[in-house]
């Protein structure tokens, strides 16, 4: 028996089935914000519609949520409606807003006419907004506290239970 | 209204790099080939967030477009590659960029393949001393055997 | 009842499979002649099985049958019936059964070619054979079956994945990286009975140089293939992004390479039979490892199937045969060591030490950076990315390093040589080479990593040609003509070395194509309106229109340019983006002018709203065609080097010590 062969042998094998040992079970397709427990960066963007320009410090001491979707986007057709009734259900104890990027305003009118608009969408500017965020796809959620800081983020379309576990984190 | 619309476009704002990474430490580069040419560059080490493993150089998806252009409009004004780099490690975290830093833990990617050829070669030249020490014991061919031998080893 | 015959079939391989491993190893401990035969008997069962299961999936796929639930997923009947006939692997269920009827064919076709002969060795072989079959039939019977009924078979179904729906090459790309990759198991078998037998016999070097050579020459056409695929289809004018699934594909080559190479060595010295036993455990262990990469979920990559619970099975299969291979080959390994030596280290001999040396710490790096994210997040929870800049950064000298080899190996002569004599092998191919990177430097190459390769590519040819060259000259000094040296002398009698040569020159033209398309490509983003044209990468384009076209399976936006050069027209291209019914993004198709000088390459970034303009990326790659067909010549060597010549037949004069001259060569 050659022991060196042997030896070296048995580590490189441990070392690959632990490494993809670890790797299973974790979606490679999720990725950590950086962003979370620090400030959310600031902006003052133009809102469909009314066409005022508003400024996310205006929201500071309530907990936002702060949506960036498209109209192109299928997921967020369906996430859209779970969005609405949350912002009714909740009135004024926490913010929604929805950030828009590379898209149309008509079309970002006619949508929200015909879908619900419970609360303020904003135009974002080349994405800058989005970029700053870390934002990689829509639809993208940010859950901010009431200091402005970040608490949670969720990609992908969310359901009720999505946005109530992470408020939680946002309300504390 | 256009009127309007200018003093509304003055009150927007979004958010800008110079928050997060300070004024550009660089020169602006104004010339528009060595601007395109090096906003590929950059554009090569940030990694799209939303396809696999594509650069944002590559990548057609909206995000990589828009991200290419921050990239241009921060090189024009003067950010080095370092801090536009560090403006977006500092959105999307270290996953956005492709070629891992060489700090920390990411520092290893780096030195275990030149280990491996240093140690590798340390292998190689004791297996080849060892092999060339070797005496091999002669055999009792007759020579005609001994000539073809010969002859196979030189071809 | 389509699928529950599919079902049953499966059932009986497993069993088929199971059983036939042990007889097979009971046979080889033994040595009962009566076990081999019924050993082969149960891997033809095996694989007439598995034929008539992948029959019985096709046969559902074509007739539409959405009984079977692997049909239900792939199935349309809106779609071409070559895409029918190809989306028995386009899903992972399917992909599975196939792999199990390469795998069938390769075991049928091996054991038939060695029936009766390496008596000592085969049971074992088939026994492992069938073992692994008995793996891959266990997934097609459980996690991944692809029989199962469906209680309402629905009227339609939605065809495979669009992004396979593009482009004829994924006809092509999938079965030859099976027959690449599962063939990978043969020469496994084989290495596997070495050790079981305590014994590597020379006679049984050439069945597993030439079950190692033939699964090559697919995996290597098959990864050319792959890039090809991904250029022509995904649009971003490249064809090698270093994804994790791409990098599984070339895993296994390196090892492979290797082992062809370091065999070569055992051939001739005697020497280095563990280490090429283990570089053929790795090629096979690697496929292993690169079909859980692809399949497990835990990769992220263009190419991953959609998670499932096949990773951990697979998982447990690699770090079985992981631990049985290292164990055996530590028990083993000092019984198959021979007495032979090398003479010198300056020499060829040394140089095939250098060449693995490379491969390995090539195929390392690769498997560290395509693995380095998982081990952070594991440790730290971060996430972190290993990309191109960093696998470009590594392979570049190591490519030049192998071109190098490619070169000065050949020219060295084996065993001890003078000074002198190595001088008058190594000085005149400089000469080559310097002429070559001159003409690159003419026109046009700055790049300081090109230039070194356009250097070492230069010499490398010189030394091929001659290499090449140099038996017909011999062969024509003793009486005959040029056709006869070629025909006889090379290809009928030389095949071995002369199709390694050919390989050889392919991939010195490869790794100089490579450097050269990468570094002295352009790119240009602009915006045409219709009627347009602009200048880009040396061509005149002209922007002519949208046209919007509805085909059943998907709804098409085609953007119209003609391209003319020197105010001659040239061609048209039409590059497109396809909305298919399934996909919520369009997905693009770009327009490729290929000509052996470079590639004109468009594609569609946006169209305008008003459809009268189209934002395009121009990508001008020099010498890219020159990849896939210098590839296609190293599949070419490797087919010369694996069909059998004659034994050698060496006529020696005894009276003239004169010129060296062998009439044949080895087989």
């Amino acid at each position: 028996m050659n022991r060196t062969v042997l030896i070296i042998g048995l580590l490189i094998v441990a070392a690959i089935v632990a490494i993809l040992f670890m790797g299973l079970g974790k979606d490679p397709a999720h990725i950590e914000s950086p962003l979370i427990g620090r400030p959310a960066p600031g902006f003052a963007l133009k809102a469909v519609g009314s066409g005022e320009t508003i400024d996310l410090t205006r929201y500071r001491g309530k907990p936002v949520v702060l949506n960036f979707w498209a109209t192109w986007c299928r997921p967020c057709w369906d996430e859209h409606p779970v969005l609405t009734a949350n912002a009714q259900m909740l009135g004024s104890q926490v913010q929604f807003l929805g950030v828009v990027f590379q898209d149309e305003e008509s079309k970002i009118r006619s949508f929200l006419e015909q879908r619900g608009w419970a609360y303020p969408t904003l135009v974002d500017q080349a994405g800058k907004t989005a970029i700053a965020y870390g934002v990689g796809g829509v639809p993208e959620t940010y859950f901010l506290d009431r200091n402005g800081n970040i608490v949670a983020k969720f990609a992908g379309p969310m359901s009720a239970e999505d946005i109530q576990s992470n408020l939680q984190k946002a309300m504390k | 209204m256009i009127a309007l619309l200018f003093v509304l476009a003055l009150q927007l704002k979004v958010p800008d790099a110079e928050q997060f990474v300070g004024p550009p430490k660089g020169v602006p580069i104004t010339d528009v080939a060595v601007l395109d040419r090096r906003t590929h560059e950059v554009g090569a080490l940030l990694r799209c967030p939303v396809c696999q493993g594509l650069s944002i150089a590559d990548s057609p998806a909206e995000m990589a477009v828009n991200m290419r252009g921050q990239v241009r409009e921060l090189l024009a004004r003067g950010y080095t590659q370092e801090q536009i780099l560090g403006y977006f490690e500092r959105s999307y975290g270290q996953f956005v960029l492709l070629k891992p830093k060489f700090n920390g833990l990411a520092a290893a990617v780096w030195i275990l393949p030149l280990l491996a050829v240093a140690i590798g070669l340390v292998v190689v030249v004791s297996k080849a001393k060892k092999l060339e020490a070797r005496v091999v014991p002669p055999s009792n061919d007759d020579p005609y055997l001994a000539r073809v031998r010969e002859l196979v080893d030189k071809e | 009842m389509t699928a529950a015959l599919g079902r049953y079939l499966i059932l009986a391989s497993v069993l088929v499979a199971t059983s036939g491993a042990f007889v097979g190893f009971a046979a080889g401990q033994k040595r009962s002649p009566e076990g081999a035969k019924w050993a082969r008997r149960f891997a033809y069962a095996f694989a007439a099985l598995m034929v008539l299961a992948t029959l019985v999936m096709e046969y559902a796929l074509i007739t539409h049958d959405f009984s079977v639930q692997y049909v239900t997923q792939v199935g349309s009947t809106q779609v071409p019936m070559w895409v029918t006939i190809v989306s028995l692997w386009s899903s992972l269920e399917g992909s599975i059964l196939f792999w199990g009827f390469i795998l069938g064919v390769y075991i049928a076709g091996a054991t038939w070619l060695t029936s009766g002969k390496h008596e000592d060795y085969m049971p074992f072989a088939i026994g492992t054979w069938l073992g692994c079959g008995a793996f891959f039939s266990f997934l097609i019977a459980g996690p991944a079956n692809p029989f199962v009924s469906v209680p309402n078979p629905p009227l339609d179904g939605p065809g495979p994945n669009p992004l396979l729906q593009n482009h004829a090459l994924m006809i092509i790309h999938p079965p030859m990286l099976y027959l690449g990759y599962v063939g990978m198991t043969i020469p496994f078998g084989l290495a596997m009975a070495a050790l079981l037998r305590k014994r590597l016999g020379h006679s049984f070097l050439r069945p597993l140089r030439a079950a190692l050579l033939l699964p090559w020459v697919f995996l290597t056409i098959a990864i050319m293939l792959g890039g090809w695929w991904a250029y022509e289809v995904l649009g971003w004018g490249g064809y090698w992004a270093w994804d994790p699934v791409e990098n599984a594909s070339l895993l296994p080559w390196l090892t492979a390479t290797a082992a062809l190479h370091s065999a070569i060595v055992m051939e001739r010295r005697g020497i280095l039979k563990g280490w090429t036993i283990t570089l053929v455990q790795a090629s096979f262990l690697l496929t292993i490892l690169g079909t859980f990469m692809t399949r497990s979920g835990v990769f992220n990559s263009v190419h991953s199937f959609t998670q499932s619970s096949i990773g951990p099975t697979i998982l447990v299969f690699l770090a079985t045969t992981l631990i049985a291979s290292v164990v055996l080959l530590a028990m083993r390994i000092d019984s198959l060591e021979s007495e032979g030596n090398i003479e010198s280290a300056a020499s060829r001999e040394g140089m095939f030490l250098v060449n693995n040396l490379i491969f390995v710490v090539l195929t390392f790096t690769v498997l560290v950076g395509t693995c380095f994210p998982l081990i952070v997040e594991a440790m730290k929870g971060k996430q972190m990315s290993v990309g191109r800049p960093y696998f470009d950064a590594m392979a570049v000298p190591m490519g030049a390093a192998l071109l190098f080899l490619i070169g000065v190996g050949p020219a060295l002569p084996w065993g001890r040589t003078t000074k002198r004599d190595l001088l008058r092998a190594l000085l005149p191919p400089v000469g080559t080479g310097l002429l070559v990177v001159a003409i690159g430097g003419i026109l046009g190459v700055r790049n300081a990593w090109t230039l070194v390769t356009l250097f070492f590519g230069g010499y490398a040819v010189h030394v091929t040609l001659a290499q090449m060259w140099l038996p017909l000259v011999q062969r024509m000094k003793r009486g005959g003509s040029f056709g006869e040296a070629l025909i006889d002398g090379q290809l009928r009698r030389g095949r071995r070395r002369f199709g390694s040569y050919i390989v050889h020159a392919g991939a010195t033209i490869v790794l100089v194509a490579i450097a050269v398309s990468s570094t002295q490509r352009t790119s240009q983003e602009l915006v045409l309106t219709r009627g347009q044209t602009v200048n880009a990468a040396g061509y005149a384009i002209t922007f002519n229109g949208i046209e919007d076209r509805a085909e059943p399976h998907r709804q098409s936006t085609i953007a119209h340019f003609s391209v003319a050069k020197n105010g001659k027209p040239v061609t048209t291209m039409d590059p497109r983006m396809n909305q298919y019914a399934t996909m919520r993004e369009p997905i693009g198709t770009p327009a490729v002018h290929s000509t052996l000088v470079s590639d004109l390459y468009i594609s569609i970034m946006n169209i305008g709203l008003d459809k009268q303009s189209a934002g395009i990326v121009v990508i001008n790659t020099p010498m890219v065609s020159w990849i896939w067909i210098a590839v296609l010549l190293m599949g070419l060597g490797g087919l010369v080097a694996l069909i059998p010549s004659r034994r050698a037949v060496y006529a020696v004069q005894p009276q003239s010590d004169a010129a060296p001259s062998l009439g044949t060569a080895q087989s």
